[in-house]
């Protein structure tokens, strides 16, 4: 007989579940969202990280080149960006060199004291593969089929991408490979098109070759930070070689930043100006160039990690979004855009924050972006962790409880008895 | 519309009235100044081109050496060379020291090295060889090693080679146990490197240049027809490039660089800059060029190559002692690549595009052994193993006038050009002149009283101008010429003394003059003097045979300038007998004088030409001698 108020009490608790659930207070959300954005201090909205590694060099006389692109890759792997998402593009013909004196080992300083080919590396375009073909198919995404994920730039709308070159360069062009060229036109447009394609939230740019300012002057889609090593008509200069190697081992560019990006963990406040204040021609050795005119965010609170680190921003949605009006779910994002015609309002959204929001800003409208089965849990957390509550349902849940937890005693009291 | 001015000028061009009037008196202007001109022009080119010449080892020209090739990276590596492979070295030494003192012979000596480059775990073998040349047989046998690169596939090679005779005085008997004791120790040394790109060769060849010409020769397969060789049992790669080290006495304060190929090839200019960084920086050796001391080196000392006749202030002069030295440079190298004769064993290995040079360490009491050299040698094979592609950044034609100073072709090949120009316009106004004869006043007086009117006073005739006659004499003196190099190549000839040189100059001499008879033209005759004609044929073949060579072979071009250019324009009949004959026997000693004043240097040519294949001695024989008996022919014709 005690099945009846048992059952009612369940009744009652549900019903004061999903009352939760429905209720909206961007108050809350705001609070919530400002706690998650408390864990990386970052005012950015990417949710992954990305990076496109190039050395367009070969040959042994190149070794400095392979080694910067290599200490790239070094920093960003240990700042947590997976090899899953990053693109190495590297001649790789200098570590199993017959010249080389260490075999099996690609050391950037004098002293050898770091080997950059020890652990675990994972090159994606070796040799004749690093092409500007190649490297434009991985910018903009237009792969044959049978290409396999790991050798593709699988970014969204939310990826934040850093993109490093390097190699013998000139005016407004980059020699890949002694063969053909690429020009600062043709990355210009390859990131227009990776824009237009949604292929990026934001992209650091940098490069470390003679005359590298002006490979990022031709740039013209928005979000984009550029760096580069020299500038017009000036060379850019290894920094040391070592003896019995026999040649240089590194750029002075890519040696000061990688100088820098030692100080750097996981979790550091550093911004990209710090970077940039930390230029000066006697460490360098010619002038390195900054551009942030497309770039929208101040860069003192433009995080190095954001580029450089693998952090994963976790998206807070609307309980709204989660209580599922009909929406599959499962769709991924890009699909949705294109066919439900309910996601228009997302889409604006989205062009909302792409076309004149700067990125910090936490509107309520981009709350209403995603709705992947992922994030449904998101969203439940999200409620529950609403403090405010009306008393009268507070009141009704612990009666409810009370009865639930009394029913059981009684139930199972019968049950030993007999 | 283009602006006033220019317009007028094309008016003034153009002229006014008809087109192809005005086309006709610009056409006859023209040629009646190049008619009128020629000599003078002709002048002035001879004036600017031997001007030029001179001025070569001026500081007009000239600008500092540098490395072009990017992946050499000359003295950028530590040198690992050491005491204890120097005490390696003074083993090998004094075991090839007593084999020299008990006369052992070519063939056990080379067994040694073999054996010991076996014992170092190297495999190795010897190779004997005879040539037979008129002068007899050469013969003896090399040791050879080939150390393959532990990394790489083996498809590239570098020689580090040693002759047993030095260069010194062309290989005139001074012995190079140094150089050999040097490559023994290294390839020692250098085995326990696993950083090889290419096969390493180690080449110890007999005699001083006939060794390795049959080694190299051997290894590519090539057949020579008086060469027996053994067949090379090791191979290796194509070799890129060559280090030959010549080690004469028992110290040494510089290293020399030796460059000159057979037939005038030279090594790429980086090679030659690369050893010169590695050397000054690595080594603390300074570099030479051949043996020559750099009067910057003893600023108090007057050098012995400044001429002793100058007043002292001059010899004391700065810019003197600068040209003199310079001067010295040149000259050697002229001489050299002029007769095609390869300064060092290295020069041997340039016919099969192979880059190579001479480290000459040059005899003194010290500072310098075994330690600098090999720590040199080691730097620069690494360098040279740093290779990517053959040597091909850098220059190939060029003068090195100092060790770090060198001129390119253009600042020097104007000289050879310019004389060789001057001639043709000669040739030329030869042409014109045979095709024009002024006729006599009386018979212009006598038109003018007929026609009654004004007319020149003398007046200009044309004469057919028949080529047969000197095609003729032309054909003839160079079968001559050939007819003399056959005679030469007889054996005995070239050494049989005075008797038999004077006999075969007088032999050919005489037949050369025998060939005037071929353009004799028949008495009376209105036809233009063959001489003439000749003369016109013979200019402009030797204008033609200097600017050719002055892109192949710049050294041989300029002393075919100074030789050929003024004494060939000169050349014309006289009315008298007695001074025909003069300026004949003249020009056949010009053509012919070194079978009677140089013999030495006629029999060293024939032997280059038998057993090293240098072009001097038939292109002598066959170009040089019957273009200048051509201009002998032309003063024994009538006028």
């Amino acid at each position: 007989m005690l099945i009846l108020p048992w059952l009612s009490a369940a009744v009652v608790a549900a019903a004061s579940w999903s009352q939760r659930v429905h209720a909206q207070n961007a108050d809350q959300e705001h609070a919530v969202r400002g706690f998650f954005n408390a864990q990386s201090g970052s005012v950015s909205s990417h949710t992954n990280n990305w990076a496109v590694l190039v050395c367009a060099s070969r040959y042994w006389f190149n070794y400095r080149h392979m080694s910067n692109a290599l200490g790239m890759y070094r920093t960003v792997k240990r700042l947590g960006i997976p090899d899953s998402n990053i693109i190495l593009m590297l001649a790789d013909d200098v570590a199993c060199n017959p010249r080389n004196k260490f075999p099996g080992c690609v050391y950037s300083n004098a002293g050898r004291s770091l080997d950059l080919y020890g652990d675990n590396i994972e090159v994606d375009y070796r040799g004749y593969e690093v092409t500007v073909e190649n490297f434009l198919r991985v910018l903009t995404g237009r792969m044959d089929p049978s290409v396999p994920r790991s050798k593709r730039l699988l970014t969204d709308d939310r990826s934040n991408i850093f993109v490093y070159m390097t190699g013998h360069g000139g005016n407004e062009f980059l020699k890949f490979q002694d063969n053909e060229e690429i020009s600062a036109y043709d990355i210009a447009d390859a990131f227009e098109q990776m824009w237009q394609k949604k292929r990026y939230n934001e992209i650091f740019f940098m490069i470390d070759t003679c005359q590298a300012n002006t490979m990022y002057s031709k740039f013209y889609s928005p979000n984009i930070l550029a760096t580069g090593s020299s500038e017009i008509h000036e060379n850019s200069y290894s920094y040391e070689n070592d003896n019995d190697i026999g040649v240089a081992v590194i750029d002075s560019y890519t040696h000061h930043v990688l100088e820098f990006m030692e100080g750097i963990g996981k979790t550091s406040h550093k911004s990209v100006q710090d970077l940039f204040d930390t230029y000066s021609f006697e460490k360098i050795h010619s002038h390195p160039g900054v551009r942030a005119d497309l770039f929208r965010r101040p860069l003192r609170q433009t995080l190095v990690t954001d580029f450089f680190g693998g952090v994963a921003q976790a998206e807070v949605l609307s309980s709204a979004l989660v209580s599922g009006q009909g929406i599959p779910n499962t769709t991924e994002r890009s699909h949705a855009q294109e066919a439900v015609p309910e996601k228009l309002a997302m889409v604006n959204a989205v062009e909302a924050y792409r076309t004149n929001a700067t990125s910090g800003q936490t509107s309520t409208q981009q709350i209403e972006i995603v709705r992947t089965r992922a994030l449904d849990t998101a969203a439940m957390f999200e409620s529950y962790a609403r403090g405010e509550q009306g008393s009268f349902s507070i009141t009704a849940r612990a009666w409810a409880s009370v009865a639930v937890a009394g029913s059981l005693i009684a139930w199972v009291s019968r049950i030993s008895k007999h | 519309m283009p602006p006033r001015i220019l317009r007028n000028i094309l008016a003034k061009l153009k002229g006014r009235g008809d087109k192809n009037l005005t086309r006709i008196q610009r056409r006859r202007a023209l040629a009646d100044l190049a008619w009128r001109t020629y000599p003078r022009l002709q002048l002035l080119l001879f004036a600017i081109g031997y001007a030029w010449l001179l001025t070569i080892p001026s500081t007009l020209h000239g600008q500092r050496t540098y490395i072009d090739e990017n992946a050499l990276q000359p003295g950028q590596v530590n040198t690992y060379w050491n005491w204890a492979d120097v005490h390696r070295a003074d083993r090998y030494l004094e075991q090839l020291e007593s084999m020299r003192d008990r006369n052992a012979s070519s063939h056990e000596t080379a067994t040694f090295i073999s054996n010991e480059f076996r014992k170092l775990g190297i495999p190795a073998s010897t190779q004997d060889y005879a040539f037979s040349t008129t002068s007899g047989t050469v013969s003896g046998t090399n040791a050879y090693a080939v150390l393959s690169s532990p990394r790489a596939s083996g498809t590239e090679a570098m020689v580090i080679s040693a002759s047993r005779l030095s260069l010194t005085g062309e290989g005139d008997g001074t012995l190079n146990l140094r150089g050999i004791a040097t490559v023994l120790s290294l390839a020692a040394y250098l085995k326990g490197y696993s950083l090889w790109a290419k096969d390493l060769v180690f080449v110890v060849s007999d005699g001083y240049l006939d060794g390795m010409q049959a080694w190299i020769s051997s290894y590519h397969g090539v057949t020579q027809g008086n060469l027996v060789a053994e067949p090379l049992q090791l191979s290796s790669g194509v070799i890129w490039t060559a280090l030959n080290i010549d080690y004469p006495g028992h110290s040494f304060s510089h290293l020399g660089v030796f460059f000159e190929g057979l037939n005038g090839r030279l090594p790429n200019q980086d090679l030659i800059n690369s050893f010169q960084v590695i050397s000054r920086f690595t080594g603390g050796v300074p570099v030479l060029v051949y043996d020559h001391f750099d009067q910057s080196e003893f600023p108090d000392r007057v050098p012995d190559f400044v001429p002793k006749w100058l007043p002292q202030g001059m010899r004391r002069n700065e810019a003197t002692q600068e040209y003199a030295y310079r001067a010295q440079n040149v000259m050697r190298h002229i001489g050299y690549q002029a007769r095609g004769r390869a300064s060092g064993v290295h020069g041997l290995l340039h016919q099969f595009r192979i880059d190579a040079i001479t480290l000459f360490a040059v005899p003194a009491q010290g500072p310098h052994g075994f330690h600098a050299i090999g720590r040199v040698v080691e730097s620069t094979l690494r360098t040279l193993n740093n290779l990517l592609e053959r040597l091909h950044a850098s220059f190939f034609f060029y003068l090195l006038v100092g060790p770090a100073t060198f001129m390119k072709i253009g600042a020097f090949l104007p000289a050879p050009v310019l004389v060789g120009t001057a001639m043709l316009v000669g040739g030329m106004g030869a042409w014109a002149a045979a095709r024009w004869a002024r006729q006599g006043r009386a018979q212009g007086q006598a038109e003018k009283r007929e026609e009654g009117r004004d007319v020149p006073a003398a007046r200009w005739i044309e004469r057919p101008r028949p080529v047969a006659p000197a095609l003729s004499v032309i054909v003839y003196t160079h079968a001559l010429g050939i007819a003399l190099f056959c005679l030469c190549t007889w054996p005995g000839i070239l050494a049989g003394g005075n008797i038999v040189a004077t006999l075969l100059f007088a032999s050919v001499a005489l037949a050369a003059g025998g060939g005037s008879l071929l353009a004799r033209a028949p008495a009376g005759s209105t036809q233009a003097p063959s001489w003439m004609i000749l003369k016109s044929f013979n200019l402009c073949l030797a204008s033609t045979v200097i600017s050719v060579t002055s892109v192949l072979n710049f050294s041989l071009a300029a002393t075919l300038a100074v030789f050929m250019g003024l004494p060939l324009s000169l050349s014309a009949p006289s009315r008298s007998a007695a001074a025909r004959l003069t300026k004949f026997t003249l020009y056949a000693l010009l053509a012919l004088g070194w079978l009677l004043f140089v013999p030495g240097e006629a029999a060293q040519a024939l032997r280059n030409w038998e057993v090293l294949r240098v072009w001097f001695a038939p292109f002598v024989c066959i170009v040089y001698t019957p273009l200048v008996l051509q201009a002998g022919v032309v003063c024994l014709l009538s006028p």
